[in-house]
């Protein structure tokens, strides 16, 4: 049996790493649709009448409950079905990626629009109320005063699902998108599957490396965002 | 879009089958983690120098990493190192007889034991000190007063985030057809290459674990009620 090479693995990063955009591209992406879906959401819970709050409810409750590989081949499979049958186009030939998008926004909408909630709910009622008594507009209120305070709430959960989401990503290539997973497939298949291992355990550095400057970076956002909170306690 | 329902009813039944495979990695894995993720957890509460930094540099590994490079990492990884050790000890025994699931059970007892320390760490933290004092000042041993008071109150603050972490599991198993475990996912997948019913298969699949889970978070539900009942009393 070939030997561990452990220079492999030094050796295949940079090719991993020139597909670290689309692998990027995808994650910003669904963080962005994400966390607009998510606010439709954590506004329907909050705000909304009995149809619409039932609707989110349903929504996050069956989206806890599925596991990100069988949505993204529901997506995959039947996106392309949904839109033949209802609209007449055709989408069979289209970026693989657009699939991964509309996937991990769906999900990420779900845990997303918890985070958004619990943020929203943490902040005493009488901060709006204030708000309002001094003459700001509801608008005003909520950008102003609730917003900022829930935000240093909410980042914990949201980097959180925001790693969740980075890590449920690397199952794009399963439908064939060549991000840095695929590429590292694609590798370990030119070299007829020896240097798996190898591989792999350079996309495990490169994730977790990532992983770690997210959760640092969040840390010093909150430590940044937070200051506010200390004078008033102070 | 024409869905085949009978196919669909056909697939629903036999995927079914596959829920024991599912529910036995769930199982093993709770298991096999529960008593490595408390011994991590008490490591890293009373500071124990060298384990405390394993411990963390092992929960931040696992849990800054895909569940699928886990899968490949392990799958790719322990097949050689068993061969090895096997023809080192020149035992007659092929690699490839080996159940895939002993795999699975591997990759999923790492993944939880990881996430589990964190959520008991968390959760004994939530007891106040004064309970293992005063455990220890009617005469518990520290043993005792863990079993006994402090374990107890722990475990409820505990279960919700217990509840969630099953659920990741859960779906997590959804993977192990990557290691060519037989379960639901795998079936149903193998049922719909016979005549590309991927997305009757997919939604499938897709209903099963929304049951599953379903079934999970209604079981943790009572359990923490029954559990918790002593909270109500205390404010009775």
């Amino acid at each position: 049996m070939r030997p561990f090479d452990p220079w492999f693995i030094v050796n295949v990063i940079p090719d991993l790493l020139a597909y670290l955009p689309v692998t990027l591209f995808m994650i910003v992406g669904s963080m962005f649709f994400g966390s607009m879906l998510g606010f439709i959401l954590a506004r329907a819970k909050i705000k909304g009448c009995r149809i619409p709050k039932l609707l989110a409810d349903l929504y996050i409750a069956t989206l806890r409950c599925t596991p990100p590989i069988v949505l993204l081949f529901i997506v995959f499979y039947g996106l392309p079905e949904l839109l033949k049958v209802t609209m007449g186009v055709n989408i069979n030939a289209i970026y693989k990626g657009v699939f991964v998008l509309v996937t991990f926004t769906l999900l990420f909408a779900a845990s997303v629009a918890e985070v958004m909630r619990s943020a929203y709910e943490s902040i005493d009622k009488g901060q709006r109320e204030a708000a309002i008594s001094i003459g700001l507009s509801e608008f005003q209120a909520f950008y102003r005063i609730i917003l900022p305070q829930a935000v240093v709430v909410g980042l914990p959960n949201f980097c959180n699902a925001l790693i969740n989401l980075m890590k449920d990503g690397s199952l794009a290539f399963t439908i064939g998108l060549i991000d840095m997973m695929g590429e590292g497939a694609l590798i370990v298949s030119r070299n007829y599957g020896s240097y798996a291992l190898e591989t792999y355990i350079a996309l495990a550095v490169i994730y977790w490396s990532m992983i770690i400057v997210i959760e640092k970076s969040f840390n010093l956002l909150e430590k940044h965002l937070s200051k506010g909170k200390a004078r008033v306690m102070a | 879009m024409e869905l085949d329902v009978n196919y669909m009813i056909d697939t629903f039944f036999l995927a079914l089958g596959g829920i024991s495979v599912t529910l036995q990695i769930t199982i093993v894995a709770l298991l096999v983690a529960t008593p490595v993720a408390f011994f991590m957890a008490i490591s890293k509460i009373y500071k124990v120098s060298i384990i405390k930094q394993i411990v963390s540099g092992y929960v931040s590994l696992i849990r800054g990493t895909p569940m699928i490079l886990q899968i490949l990492i392990i799958y790719s990884l322990v097949p050689s190192l068993i061969n090895m050790i096997v023809k080192g000890l020149g035992w007659d025994f092929n690699v490839f007889d080996v159940n895939p699931i002993i795999y699975a059970y591997i990759v999923f007892s790492i993944n939880t034991s990881a996430g589990l320390s964190e959520v008991f760490r968390s959760a004994l933290l939530t007891v106040n000190v004064g309970q293992l004092e005063a455990a220890h000042a009617i005469g518990m041993s520290t043993v005792q007063a863990y079993r006994r008071i402090v374990i107890p109150q722990a475990l409820v603050v505990a279960l919700p985030n217990i509840c969630n972490l099953t659920i990741n599991l859960i779906k997590g198993t959804s993977l192990v057809f990557m290691m060519t475990v037989k379960d639901i996912t795998a079936i149903a997948k193998i049922q719909a290459a016979f005549g590309y019913n991927y997305i009757e298969s997919y939604i499938d699949i897709f209903l099963i674990y929304i049951i599953i889970c379903s079934i999970t978070q209604l079981l943790f539900a009572l359990v923490e009620k029954h559990f918790g009942s002593y909270k109500s009393l205390k404010n009775a």
